[in-house]
């Protein structure tokens, strides 16, 4: 028992190490690839269109001269708006997560 | 890589004038631009570099979403137009109307609930939602 204990005891050590080093390896991996492509490392967020109804609703309650229909994420918008007002308008829906936003707006 | 290169002089902009956990992903045709910002005059600035390479924001492929951050306990001032600010029990217009801010009053921002609500209190004790377009770093 005691001679298997001997032989049993650095083939573990080995094994152990062995792993350790793997474990290693991987994490450089993973620092490399985090630090050499950092601008892409979150998923685009897209939220659902009942969520964006929702959001839109609000954004555009000051805007009566402004349609906004959701479809698949993407928001439109039809009507008319004067020119000073569409950044103020854009800067709103652009922070709701939508897919896409398609400016059919007629500028006044 | 193609969306990078046109919006090259914005997503230039965005590094340099130190906004934070700066996101730049191209999916779809689409741009997709997220990062933070503690002051207002780079958002603007940004939104005036994406009006420039853009103009009137009619190609539909940027979705720019760079938040001002607010430190709980700052002062902003209403910045509708003429009209007073709704004050809301909740974030969302359906919630009820529980106070007014008068144009161009100063008010302590709490917190913000979301991207487009922030939790304000007035001078009188007024507390409430209220939606953050109108409202303006001071």
């Amino acid at each position: 028992m005691k001679k298997f204990k001997n032989i049993f005891l650095p083939l573990l050590l080995v094994v152990g190490l062995g792993f350790s080093d793997c474990k290693n390896k991987s994490e450089k991996t993973n620092t490399v690839n985090t630090s050499s492509d950092s601008s892409s490392t979150a998923p685009v967020k897209i939220e659902s269109d009942d969520v964006l109804k929702n959001g839109v609703k609000d954004a555009t309650k000051d805007f009566p001269g402004v349609t906004a229909t959701v479809n698949n994420g993407e928001i439109t918008l039809t009507g008319e708006i004067n020119r000073d007002r569409l950044q103020i308008l854009m800067q709103s829906l652009n922070s709701l997560h939508p897919k896409k936003i398609n400016n059919n707006l007629t500028i006044k | 890589m193609a969306l990078q290169e046109k919006y090259k002089q914005l997503i230039d902009a965005a590094k340099t004038s130190g906004v934070s956990n700066l996101q730049v992903r191209e999916q779809n045709n689409v741009l997709y631009v997220d990062g933070e910002t503690s002051n207002g005059q780079v958002k603007d600035n940004l939104w005036s570099i994406y009006n420039k390479i853009d103009p009137d924001f009619r190609a539909g492929d940027l979705v720019m979403n760079v938040k001002v951050s607010t430190a709980s306990g700052s002062k902003a001032k209403v910045i509708t137009k003429t009209s007073n600010l709704n004050i809301r029990k909740g974030p969302g217009t359906d919630q009820p109307i529980v106070g007014k801010a008068a144009h161009d009053e100063v008010v302590t921002v709490l917190s913000k609930s979301n991207d487009q609500w922030s939790l304000i209190k007035t001078d009188e004790g007024e507390e409430g939602y209220v939606y953050s377009q109108y409202l303006a770093q001071v």
